[in-house]
């Protein structure tokens, strides 16, 4: 067992773990931080996509205990003021950016490190970004479109 | 009472409404099975054969019992010691010339053979995955190798091996629908015919969320409960209690919450759903099982994997005069609940599409073979039969040197002549065929695209461009009865809904079908905010409970809007009609006197009103209700459709095909939808989106590979298995055509399937119709650059 500290949605959190423990196992089951999905075991679908010090980072794919002193964001960190829904998760709603929504805080959290790299992200850069997160409802249509809305509004 | 008559609520039928169930999903709050963790869980782990096909000749389980954490590895022999049964087929095939074939269902845990790789042979319960895991892989069991059947045409083969000796041979039925010698003779005197040989490749559904489980037993209730990521809890526990686990039916709660997908896959009966709830039993703990990716890959039923020879008739102008197809249609190595259906009936009845077709002749030979076990997916047989009639149009049309557009405007089935009987054995109710080709092509804009066409491929560049279409009929909602006569013998049409309306007002809907990212929630609180005229918001929409919603049919087959919508549109038409009533005797006027507004009842002419809440705490008080109503504003309504539902629909697709890689680029795709009258269009387009990409992705990259000679699965991971991503596809261009159902009051069709019916073969046809003019007249699925490259050389024209 080893100690590991690192902030969770700007919560410091300090505790014991196996050093093979996954990111992802760290966040749903010591944290319970259920938002952050396995849809894989090699590293294709994204679902589990969280931000580590603002980059998009698939959770499955790192040890917590690489993370001494990192920030982490998942989905529940993602929110708006006040526990309500960001810019970005509105347009994922009105552009109906979702259907099962297993896929969905991975999308959030790959859309939101594009959208803080990129103000106006072209269609293509949108696509490219979110290659890596596999969703089998929408034909990623309307995750595009949610991403681009997310961009105009930010830049109105 | 308020001085100021108020407005009546607008109705938010038709309306693009947000959905009410985003907001959790959005912001990681939503709850599916593996996010349940109860006190004192423990895990499970399977272990699965190795070989495609082997005799077992020993399980030996004692080394991974004495393992760390273990609390019981459960074999099949224990199974089979306790007593405790197996899977049922619930529409067992006829054959046409009257014999019924045996089904061979699938053991929950196998003891003497093994017939695909992955299937359950034992599991491990420990206190961690991790011990579970462990222990699993120290189960030793012993195999005896059999030569496997991997393609459905190899195994009605002579000398093929025999999955099920005690059938004596590979075939499951033969099935022949329509008339063999009008379709012969229609061939005898046509003006040209088309022949094609088409494999339909076997995918699997692959929803983000995999299955999972989470059993308990209460040993003092005698109760099981059962969390499953499934669309059909119902189902489930019906065949738990009757079946497999063999317990009585009240003492078994199934739950499933949120579902991360389904697609027709989290219908099937897998034997891990019995296997895990028994051992909560043994164990005297929780258990979960969560399913990771490549087993999924292994373990998950599959679908498609046809092989056809088929044929169409032509008359001199083009005129369809018959078409004829021979299909032998693999069910995997056991047959599922209802899979064997699928092809034998949903397949060969939609064959004709939207043509008017005299005679049409199919035959379909289901077979075992060493895979997994064959299941609904998205169209469930419409894919696989659109795939067939529109290829075998288009090549005909180009062949006789005819526009693919106007060969189907001389074959459409006229919009005047619906009801229209097929000679497949559906009736049409209502489409308009040559209408949904308008407006197709008002958003593709056919002509100019093929005047670029022309100039792109006049000009040496390395890409052809190549425009195919589709289009096709899906009647969905099938009645009971016509389920019956299908030998679906324990098969409802039906579906069931409960409406209450709380003492305060607010409004519960408990559903018997069940969402898994169809919004159902929204949909259905239109439904009811409409015919009560309350707020959307009030209403709560309550599905996946066997403990709180009464017996239901679930979510598959675009069923849900025909059936449970329906019932909900009833249920809420009664209450809305006893409230009137009421509100009637509180203002001592005639029920239909009364207007609803906003807030409640106003008799009409005057300023006379009720409130809402004034007419429920009248019906909840009692004292004050008019003869012959009883207290309370509860109403359950069982709706069976009718008649079958007919859907339509007409895709356009455009392809770039590179001719030095054979890589396909789509370039644009238009869709256009008929499913009726709309309740939320927000939703039905992302309906076709989401079809449209699980077509796209089976006509050009998915596919369920299997070796040749070991039968070993090749696509065992996202790795292996070409899932498609947003870098595959374009915007699509979808549109609708509402051609209202007659026979329920919603107007409703069917929406879920269309988008996928129509795609493979869009797909398909536009590829083809990029390479003709260089001699390619068909590239097999998935049209992968090897496969297109693979065609190209075969004519004569790769590099």
């Amino acid at each position: 067992m080893m100690d590991v500290e690192l902030a969770v949605n700007g919560r410091q959190v300090r505790k014991a773990v196996d050093p093979r423990t996954l990111l992802v196992e760290f966040l749903r089951r010591e944290l319970r931080l259920t938002g952050t999905h396995v849809g894989c075991d090699t590293t294709q679908c994204g679902a589990c996509t969280v931000l580590i010090d603002g980059q998009a980072t698939k959770s499955c794919t790192v040890l917590v205990a690489q993370l001494q002193g990192r920030q982490v964001t998942t989905i529940e960190g993602a929110c708006g003021e006040g526990g309500g829904l960001s810019p970005l998760q509105e347009c994922f709603r009105e552009h109906h950016g979702l259907q099962c929504g297993f896929c969905t805080p991975g999308m959030v959290m790959a859309a939101t490190d594009l959208l803080r790299r990129e103000a106006r992200p072209t269609e293509a850069q949108i696509r490219h970004q979110i290659e890596g997160n596999l969703c089998r409802c929408t034909g990623y249509h309307n995750i595009v479109r949610a991403v681009q809305a997310a961009a105009e509004k930010d830049a109105a | 009472m308020a001085d100021v008559v108020s407005p009546t609520r607008p109705s938010p039928l038709g309306q693009p409404v947000p959905r009410l169930e985003d907001a959790r999903f959005l912001s990681g709050r939503g709850r599916y099975v593996d996010d349940l963790v109860p006190h004192g869980t423990t895990y499970a782990v399977f272990c699965r054969s190795q070989h495609a096909h082997a005799r077992l000749t020993g399980v030996d389980a004692a080394a991974a019992r004495a393992m760390p954490g273990v609390l019981a590895v459960l074999t099949g022999a224990d199974w089979q010691a306790a007593g405790l049964g197996s899977f049922e087929v619930w529409s067992p095939v006829r054959s046409s010339d009257g014999r019924t074939i045996e089904p061979q269902v699938q053991p929950i845990l196998a003891t003497d053979s093994v017939h695909y790789v992955g299937q359950p042979i034992a599991l491990v319960i420990a206190e961690t995955l991790y011990q579970a895991q462990d222990a699993a892989e120290a189960v030793e069991v012993g195999y005896e190798p059999i030569d496997p059947v991997v393609k459905p045409a190899a195994a009605l083969e002579d000398g093929a091996p025999v999955l099920h000796p005690a059938v004596g041979s590979n075939l499951a039925y033969e099935v022949h629908v329509g008339d063999r010698k009008a379709t012969q003779e229609a061939f005898a005197r046509a003006a040209h015919v088309t022949e094609l040989t088409l494999v339909n490749n076997r995918v699997t559904a692959n929803p983000i969320e995999p299955r999972a489980l989470l059993a308990q037993y209460d040993e003092g209730t005698d109760e099981y409960t059962l969390y499953a990521s499934h669309q059909a809890p119902h189902i489930l526990r019906r065949e738990l209690a009757e079946s497999s686990l063999r317990h009585p039916e009240h003492r078994i709660r199934v739950v499933s919450p949120d579902v991360g997908g389904g697609f027709g896959m989290k219908v099937a009966n897998h034997p891990e759903d019995p296997a895990v709830l028994w051992a909560a039993r043994v164990v005297g703990r929780p258990v979960k099982w969560t399913c990771t990716r490549s087993e999924a890959q292994l373990a998950d039923v599959q679908a498609r994997d046809h092989f056809t020879h088929c044929r169409m008739a032509f008359g001199p102008q083009g005129e369809i005069l018959a078409l004829e197809a021979d299909t032998v249609a693999s069910l995997g190595a056991f047959q599922t609940r209802l899979g064997a259906s699928i092809p034998a009936q949903f397949y060969s009845r939609t064959l004709i599409g939207l043509y008017r077709t005299p005679a049409a002749s199919c035959r379909v030979r289901g077979v075992y073979t060493n895979a997994p076990p064959v299941q609904a997916y998205r169209g469930a047989g419409r894919p696989e039969a659109i795939y067939v009639l529109e290829s075998l149009l288009e090549n005909g049309a180009r062949e006789m040197g005819l526009d693919i557009c106007e060969i189907r405007r001389r074959n459409f089935i006229p919009a005047d002549a619906f009801p229209y009987a097929t000679p497949l054995g559906l009736t049409y109710d209502t489409a308009n065929p040559a209408g949904l080709l308008q407006q197709a092509d008002r958003l593709f804009g056919y002509a100019e695209a093929r005047r670029r066409q022309k100039a792109h491929n006049a000009s040496g560049a390395r890409t052809r461009i190549g425009i195919g279409a589709a289009c096709f009929a899906d009647c969905v909602g099938t009645p009971s009865k016509i389920m019956a006569a299908y030998g679906r013998k324990k098969v409802g049409g039906w579906d069931s809904a409960t409406i209450r309306i709380s003492p305060t007002g607010k409004v519960e809907v408990l559903a018997g079908s069940h969402s898994h990212g169809q919004g159902h929630a929204t949909a259905y609180a239109q439904v009811v905010a409409d015919r009560l005229g309350c707020a959307i918001e009030d209403v709560n929409v309550i599905e996946g409970d066997t403990a709180r919603v009464q017996f239901g049919w679930g979510t598959w087959g675009s069923r849900s809007t025909v059936t449970t919508g329906m019932a909900i549109e009833k249920a809420a038409a009664q209450l809305r009609d006893k409230c009137t009533r009421i509100a009637g005797a509180l203002l001592e006027c005639a029920p239909q006197d009364l207007r609803r507004t906003a807030d409640g009842f106003v008799t009409a002419g005057t300023d006379r009103q009720v409130t809402w809440q004034q007419v429920i705490d009248a019906a909840y008080q009692g004292g004050a209700l008019p003869d012959g109503l009883d207290p309370g504003l509860e109403q359950i309504v069982i709706h069976d459709p009718p008649d079958r539902a007919t859907s339509s629909g007409f895709h356009f697709c455009e392809v770039a095909v590179d001719v030095g890689t054979g890589r396909v680029t789509v370039l644009r795709y238009t869709a256009i939808d008929d499913c009726g009258r709309i309740i939320n269009p927000m939703i039905i387009e992302g309906q076709a989106h989401g079809g449209l990409a699980q077509g796209i992705g089976q006509a050009l990259m998915e596919d369920c590979v299997f070796d040749a000679a070991s039968g070993q699965p090749l696509a065992g991971s996202f790795m292996d298995y070409a899932m498609p991503r947003a870098s595959d596809f374009p915007f699509f261009d979808t549109g609708v055509q509402e051609t209202p159902c007659p026979s329920n009051a919603l107007g409703a069709k069917g929406a879920g399937e269309s988008g996928t019916i129509g795609a493979l073969a869009a797909v398909r046809n536009a590829v083809v119709d990029a390479l003709w003019d260089l001699g390619v007249r068909h590239v097999p699925m998935p049209m992968t650059a090897a496969r297109v490259w693979e065609a190209l050389r075969a004519a004569g024209a790769g590099t």
